[in-house]
């Protein structure tokens, strides 16, 4: 009843919250490139972000009265709609307007020059009109222009050509596989029946487009580089949204019964660049370097988890998601701070930042805990949920997560030691904080900290849309435990139920495990 | 108020006191508004004592009901699908001695504390370190599942290694502190793979579902193969953290810390955490004979390997690092017998002592005088009796082994750390050539 009351009026706040989220970064990226905006760029950014993250913040607030069915508008094509929100993006909207926004507040003044701040809001537009979609055709279009808005604020860096070029090729590739895979998967479905060859060499063609653009194994050479030789707001702004991921959601995962292989194949590639990123993020002699190892493998435990066949394990992703890109912006950013106090900082010796910037340390060990899982962050929630997720699904998956999350744990506090530790030098100054860096990082720790503590409503609401993602009957009361005419798990006496006819098979119901798993 | 009520109070008070704490003196900090050194003190003072107020009140309800375990239901932290994450908690003969001991000595040290870092430009850090090691320590005694144990060993591991690191403009200090971190990180990995063979075996982490939590005549429940498996994965996790061979070489270069967090971290509770857990898990350990032959060989060999090197050491600090480590493996290899009360007995008591010869330690050289003049004379070294009885070659021999650390550091670094290290080097600077192509930067790199 309050449903039926309800839901029209959160349509239209919905669809107005998109409006409005895409709408202003595209203004204000309107104004900053007619250069009428020149002295107050930073106010503009910050506005039209601001604006963004409330609009996007509506968006979830009123996604919770509505009673679960996606809003859509416009028109459609394959399975896709030109606004499309979920439960999934309707929790990933704010989470990609936080990260926006911090990336517009921390900027250091010699960074917020015109042409940066056009390519950022342009590129933030986009990516939020990316977020709000599911049109298998404006996903490609979008994917082009983030794509090349990234290229060209690399490209016109100093220093940064190369890995502009890495970049291009890449995104070059992943943008062909991806034009090309859509529109077989577009024109021959491979999850009806009469599926033939085309839809098959489409879910592949996406399934390569999504590694390529995700920085996976063996594609994954544009991830470090990107780190290296762009500004930090466009490598983090490229990275930590994920757009790879929210594509992979919406046409391979959402199909899951069509393409179960391709998943299984992404699975595995994600898995082994997890463990291996968080390796390399071992010896990387450059803090930019380290960044960008620790990225690609949080990005990646991203996708083996989307990869998962179980809502847990969706669940689980969706939140590493959120915590890692929450805890490695934090990460960019102190490291953009310091930078632009300190120069480029190189993790070869002993640099003894400690005594130049006690705060930046703080926030920078702060932060570094809450990408790897200390209790009481939403990271360690996170893990919970992927390993368990992954061990009720495979053990193997289970044991290299934890490869990776023990891993990147070194990888992190040996960046920190050599970043802080060690002799300063007896006249370096001293670097007080900003107010408005502190209150940036310390809103994204509040975010993490908060999130961790008290993590129900967030992963109640990424369960619902995992279920959603899945097309498990997530409105159905769940059946009672253990019913004699289901046979039990064999692990756990979970009752399992094949959903698509094939190989996959949700788990719906059943016996409680118990576990905060850690890492 | 029935007396699970009272025991369920008291217990979730033992936690919530060090927490609330944390947070009390964390946050000013973090918003650039450190509270005093005595407002700091007194806080820090205050949330220990009601802690070890709590757990002595425990210790008393317990005893009236005949130290009948209670689990506590402390919250369902969250909650999807068929997955529940719950905090329980279990106060038993073994958790809350426990905790009286961990939570009095850290009372204690924090009034040394006070005192002895009077004026350090890192007070607050040390303090926000020193409540952030207690709650964990009492959440990781306290915990009755094996996800609740590892957050509390987490928060042991992290502040361990950032004490150990307090010093930070030493670069002594500092390598000390990663290599401890690594060290513990990597022993991790026992402690997380038998998170997750408990899991799959009986669908929870809860220690109930594993053994009768009736310490110390728990029952295992779980096949001996189980059994067996999880007990050698704890093992391994416990090897790190009691500073076993081949995982001792962090031990010594601990003492880089402040003395106070010395004394409570290496000389009374970090040391013995793995002894914690291997005691809590002794049902499993009973049911695998494989797991507790590996604790005794290897609890032996480090007792011998740490007795001789502690004798060869020129500063006091190595000296009491290596006498740690020496009854702590003692401690490991009564535990592999299967004796119960006695490895507890021994871990409080030689706490407590070596604490306390930690924090006179600046103070060692004035000791040794006032015994001398007491004694009418220096005493000599404890058992030398047992190397003069060997050959004058042999003694030599060991001499050197012992000024080598019996080449454990050596091995360790020769053939496993360097191998890796240099593998990962290796591909690192083949992804940078390869990107280096990708950029068309390969000639200019050759020139």
């Amino acid at each position: 009843m309050i449903a039926s009351h309800v839901m029209p009026a959160a349509r239209d706040w919905i669809l107005s919250g998109v409006a409005v989220t895409v709408a202003a970064p595209l203004v204000a990226g309107g104004l900053a490139a007619l250069g009428v905006a020149d002295r107050f760029l930073r106010p503009l950014s910050v506005a039209a972000m601001a604006i963004s993250f409330v609009a996007s913040l509506a968006i979830a607030l009123a996604w919770q009265v509505t009673d679960g069915t996606p809003v859509a508008f416009g028109a459609a094509s394959g399975d896709g709609q030109l606004i499309f929100i979920d439960g999934l993006n309707a929790v990933l909207l704010p989470y990609v307007g936080l990260v926006l926004l911090a990336i517009v507040l921390v900027a250091p003044r010699r960074s917020l020059e015109s042409a940066m701040v056009k390519r950022l809001l342009l590129g933030a537009a986009a990516t939020f009109a990316l977020f709000a979609t599911s049109h298998p055709l404006v996903l490609v279009v979008l994917w082009a222009v983030t794509a090349q808005l990234t290229w060209r604020s690399t490209r016109v860096t100093p220093g940064g050509r190369p890995a502009a070029r890495v970049f291009a090729i890449s995104m070059w590739l992943a943008l062909a596989c991806m034009a090309a895979g859509t529109a077989l998967l577009v024109a021959d479905p491979p999850w009806e029946r009469s599926s033939g060859l085309m839809g098959t060499a489409g879910g592949w063609l996406v399934a390569v487009a999504v590694m390529l653009r995700k920085g996976i194994f063996p594609f994954h050479s544009w991830y470090p580089a990107l780190f290296s030789g762009a500004p930090m707001a466009t490598a983090l702004a490229a990275t930590m949204p994920q757009v790879a991921s929210y594509t992979a959601v919406r046409l391979l995962v959402g199909h899951a019964d069509g393409v179960a292989t391709e998943l299984e194949f992404l699975a595995l590639f994600a898995l082994v660049t997890a463990v291996y990123g968080a390796a390399l993020a071992l010896v990387q002699r450059d803090l930019r370097g380290f960044i960008g190892a620790l990225a690609m493998s949080q990005s990646a435990l991203v996708l083996a988890g989307l990869s998962g066949r179980l809502p847990m394990e969706l669940n689980g992703a969706f939140c590493v998601w959120i915590s890692s890109g929450l805890a490695i912006t934090g990460i960019g950013l102190v490291t953009w701070a310091l930078e632009s106090r300190a120069g480029d900082i190189s993790l070869e010796t002993l640099q003894g930042r400690f005594w130049d910037a006690p705060a930046l340390a703080a926030f920078f060990l702060l932060f570094g805990m809450a990408a790897i899982g200390l209790p009481g962050t939403l990271s360690f929630v996170a893990d919970d949920l992927i390993v368990s997720g992954s061990l009720d699904d495979q053990l193997h998956a289970g044991l290299m997560v934890i490869a990776s999350t023990v891993l990147c744990g070194i990888a992190v506090m040996r960046c920190w030691f050599h970043v802080f530790g060690g002799p300063s030098a007896v006249d370096s100054p001293q670097h007080a904080i900003l107010p408005r860096e502190r209150l940036t990082f310390t809103a994204l720790i509040a975010a993490l900290f908060v999130l961790g503590i008290w993590p129900g409503p967030l992963v109640q609401a990424l369960e619902k849309a995992a279920e959603q993602v899945l097309r498990a009957p997530a409105a159905l009361p769940p059946p009672p435990l253990a019913p004699p005419s289901i046979p039990a798990h064999p692990a756990h006496g979970a009752a399992t139920q094949h959903l698509f006819p094939g190989s996959l098979s949700i788990m719906t119901a059943p016996s409680v495990t118990k576990g905060i798993f850690p890492c | 108020m029935s007396g699970h009520d009272l025991i369920s109070l008291l217990v979730i008070a033992q936690l919530a006191a060090p927490l609330a704490t944390l947070a009390a003196i964390g946050l000013p900090a973090l918003a650039d508004r450190p509270l005093s050194e005595a407002s700091t003190t007194r806080l820090v003072s205050i949330g220990f004592a009601v802690g070890f107020l709590s757990a002595v009140a425990t210790l008393a309800v317990l005893a009236v009901r005949g130290f009948r375990p209670e689990i506590v239901h402390v919250a369902t932290w969250f909650a999807v699908g068929h997955h529940e994450a719950t905090i329980h908690l279990v106060a038993d003969a073994l958790s809350v001695p426990y905790v009286c001991f961990s939570s009095g000595l850290c009372w204690l040290v924090n009034a040394f504390a006070g005192k002895y870092l009077h004026r350090e430009p890192g007070f607050t850090r040390f303090f926000i370190l020193l409540t952030l090691f207690g709650a964990g320590m009492n959440l990781m005694v306290l915990a009755d599942s094996i996800d609740v144990l590892f957050a509390g060993w987490e928060c042991l591991g992290i502040s361990s290694a950032l004490l150990i690191g307090f010093f930070h403009e030493r670069s002594n200090a500092v390598k000390a502190a990663l290599r401890a971190f690594t060290t513990y990180r990597i022993c991790d990995v026992g402690i997380l793979t038998a998170s997750v063979v408990i899991h799959r075996a009986v669908g929870s982490g809860d220690f109930d579902r594993l053994f009768g939590v009736n310490w110390p005549n728990g029952t295992c429940l779980v096949s001996a193969t189980t059994a067996t498996a999880v007990s050698l994965l704890l093992v391994f996790a416990a090897l790190g953290k009691t500073a076993q061979v081949p995982f001792s070489g962090w031990l010594p270069r601990a003492m880089e810390g402040p003395t106070p967090s010395s004394a409570i971290f290496y000389g009374a509770l970090s040391i013995h955490a793995g002894a914690y857990v291997l005691l809590r898990c002794e049902p499993l350990l009973e049911q695998a004979p494989l797991a507790r032959a590996a604790l005794i060989l290897i609890g032996t060999g480090t007792a011998i390997h740490a007795s001789l090197v502690g004798r060869v050491q020129t500063d006091l600090k190595s000296v009491l690092a290596f006498a740690s480590m020496t009854q702590a493996s003692l401690i490991l290899v009564e535990i592999g017998l299967g004796w119960r009360v006695i490895p507890l007995v021994h871990v409080i008591g030689h706490a407590i002592l070596r604490s306390l010869q930690i924090l006179r330690s600046p103070s060692a050289l004035h000791d040794r005088h006032e015994l001398a003049a007491a004694l009418g004379g220096h005493p000599g070294p404890s058992g030398s009796w047992l190397i003069s009885i060997l050959p004058q070659a042999w003694q030599t021999h060991l001499y050197r082994i012992a000024l080598d650390r019996g080449y454990e550091e050596m091995a360790v670094s020769r053939f496993v750390a360097g191998p890796i290290v240099r593998l990962l080097e290796r591909a690192a600077a083949l992804e940078k050539a390869w990107i280096a192509w990708l950029a068309g930067e390969s000639s200019e790199h050759r020139r």
